[in-house]
């Protein structure tokens, strides 16, 4: 499963640089990144290609900041990817793309998800291009 | 030590005698008390219990500031031996002056506190408040210098250097305000310490800033074995004016030092012990500026029931609020202290607030500005938009009005390592 990292931000500027800014600092790449905004604050969601690594390293720098389980598939594979999801009774919290091809899905039940999106012929990424 | 376990009528005796003594004393020495009594049409022989001193007007902290720097000291100067003064933010410091009895007796009532809290000989004391003008650091330090314990005089500030001498000296009794109380604990967390495991503390004596039950809990989880309030000011002596017990259900008030009223703080009317009001101090035992009716603009409750500890000096409730702190938004009263309980029982977000109130037109606006805790376990908004939501409710059904929270990122706010600046008041009034 890929994990992606939630981290919590004051919605103010400067503050998304600075968390990019440490990441390249410890030679983190980002893959695939999506803000949810609330007035003040916000989430930014990343893909990153060393998690542990990030995770531990946000978290030095005091940040609020988690994991969770997403899929990646493919953009081509959309459509299909949500009447399946939507048929086996399973929610997408959220998604976002990443960069043209592919897109990063949070559902309230990944394992579930999984298995049906395979069950249909839909290839279920991983983070690195291929 | 002299002895202090007093019986209740043993108590009473020595009020009423101390009382006459100090009405007579400050009478024939010092001018401004003269004034007040002429000026009153009080006859001090008229003043024979307590229950006569509602006839005396109370000392405010403008009375202080307007007789700047030494229009209240009693005593002959030649007889002080110590000044110590507030910071005197808003005008004027307040100068307090002490004679060497004074300074003995300051020591005295700083060594029962800790006594109580079950201090003894053999603990190693770090007094973590500020030495030098403010009386937190010296007050402690004599106190426990006259119980007989090794003191650390580590004063406030240089965190890291504090952590290192509990470790190496084997500290079991802080003294610091809760605040930085809970600041030396997250930073012993940062520097790879388990405070509970790697530090021995037994004793927490915290004050010089109102705290609650929640933050009890959380310095007694995180850093001390039992934490304990300690009350007093500058104008009282300092520290060592009333203190909590093993039993920890309000701070015993030295009675045989100290007359403790409560008042309405709007009109002035003495209340009955159990109701909350302004705690008004009548010094019974200091020469050099003994106070006669002081409005301490601390908000508490007398308790005069028996504690179950067995000392018979009546306990007031931890301190509420402070009428000067108590912020009056759209005319009701806001204690920082309520919010600050609303915090420290909601999961997500860590008990470091500020409070930054502003007007916009004529409605005063009260945001709440709280850190997310750390370890926050979500990735989804709405969880947040449903923790600020909480927040806003609780609140406002605490407040009785409406404040905005606004989440803000982890150790974002600033710390203090004395009193923490918590209220940002950006009215124009």
């Amino acid at each position: 499963m890929i994990k992606q990292l939630s981290v919590f931000l004051e919605n103010r500027p400067g503050r998304l640089a600075n968390l990019l800014d440490i990441l390249e600092r410890h030679k983190i790449k980002v893959l695939a990144m999506g803000i949810a905004e609330a007035g003040n604050y916000g989430i930014v969601r990343l893909i990153v290609d060393k998690e542990g690594e990030a995770l531990d390293v946000l978290r030095g720098c005091n940040m609020a900041v988690n994991e969770t389980n997403v899929i990646i598939i493919n953009l081509n594979d959309l459509t299909s990817t949500v009447k399946i999801l939507g048929n086996a009774n399973i929610n997408i919290d959220y998604a976002y793309t990443m960069d043209c091809q592919r897109v990063v899905l949070k559902v309230n039940n990944e394992v579930e998800a999984v298995k049906a999106l395979s069950a249909s012929g839909i290839k279920v990424l991983s983070a690195r291009p291929d | 030590m002299s002895t202090y376990k007093l019986l209740k009528s043993e108590i009473v005796k020595l009020q009423n005698e101390r009382l006459r003594w100090l009405v007579k004393y400050v009478y024939e020495r010092s001018p401004f008390y003269r004034r007040r009594f002429i000026d009153n049409g009080i006859d001090p022989d008229n003043i024979r219990t307590k229950d006569d001193l509602k006839k005396i007007p109370f000392t405010t902290k403008t009375d202080l500031r307007d007789n700047y720097p030494l229009g209240l000291v009693s005593s002959d100067l030649s007889k002080i031996v110590r000044f110590h003064a507030s910071s005197g933010t808003t005008g004027n410091p307040t100068v307090v002056a002490y004679t060497r009895q004074d300074v003995e007796s300051w020591a005295e009532l700083n060594a029962r506190c800790l006594e109580i809290a079950g201090v003894t000989s053999k603990d190693v004391v770090q007094v973590a408040y500020g030495y030098g003008l403010f009386t937190g650091g010296l007050g402690l330090h004599y106190g426990a210098e006259r119980l007989g314990t090794k003191v650390i005089p580590a004063s406030t500030g240089n965190t890291k250097r504090q952590l290192k001498l509990m470790k190496d000296l084997g500290t079991t009794v802080i003294c610091c305000t809760p605040s930085y109380g809970l600041f030396l604990a997250e930073s012993a967390r940062d520097e790879g310490l388990d405070p509970k495991r790697d530090l021995k503390i037994r004793v927490g004596v915290f004050g010089a800033e109102p705290w609650s039950e929640n933050t009890r809990k959380r310095l007694e989880e995180q850093f001390v074995e039992s934490a304990h309030d300690i009350y007093g000011m500058s104008e009282l002596n300092g520290p060592g004016v009333a203190m909590e017990c093993k039993m920890k259900e309000g701070l015993h008030v030295w009675e045989d030092h100290y007359i403790v009223e409560i008042i309405d703080p709007n009109t002035g009317e003495v209340l009955e012990p159990g109701e909350k009001g302004e705690m008004v101090v009548t010094t019974i035992m200091k020469e050099g500026m003994p106070l006669l009716r002081y409005r301490t603009r601390d908000i508490t409750i007398l308790d005069d029931t028996p504690c179950d500890c067995g000392l018979n000096h009546a306990r007031i409730r931890r301190i509420l609020g402070r009428t000067d702190d108590m912020l009056k938004i759209r005319g009701i009263c806001v204690f920082p202290s309520q919010v600050e309980e609303i915090l420290m029982k909601t999961e997500g977000v860590s008990p470091h607030y500020q409070l930054v109130v502003d007007r916009e037109g004529v409605m005063d606006r009260l945001m709440v500005r709280v850190e997310v805790s750390e370890d926050f376990k979500t990735d989804r908004l709405t969880d947040l938009v449903k923790l600020q939501q909480k927040l806003e409710e609780e609140l406002k059904d605490t407040l009785s009005i409406h404040a905005v929270v606004e989440l803000v990122e982890p150790k974002k706010l600033p710390r203090s390592e004395g009193k923490a600046q918590r209220i940002i008041d950006m009215r124009k009034l």
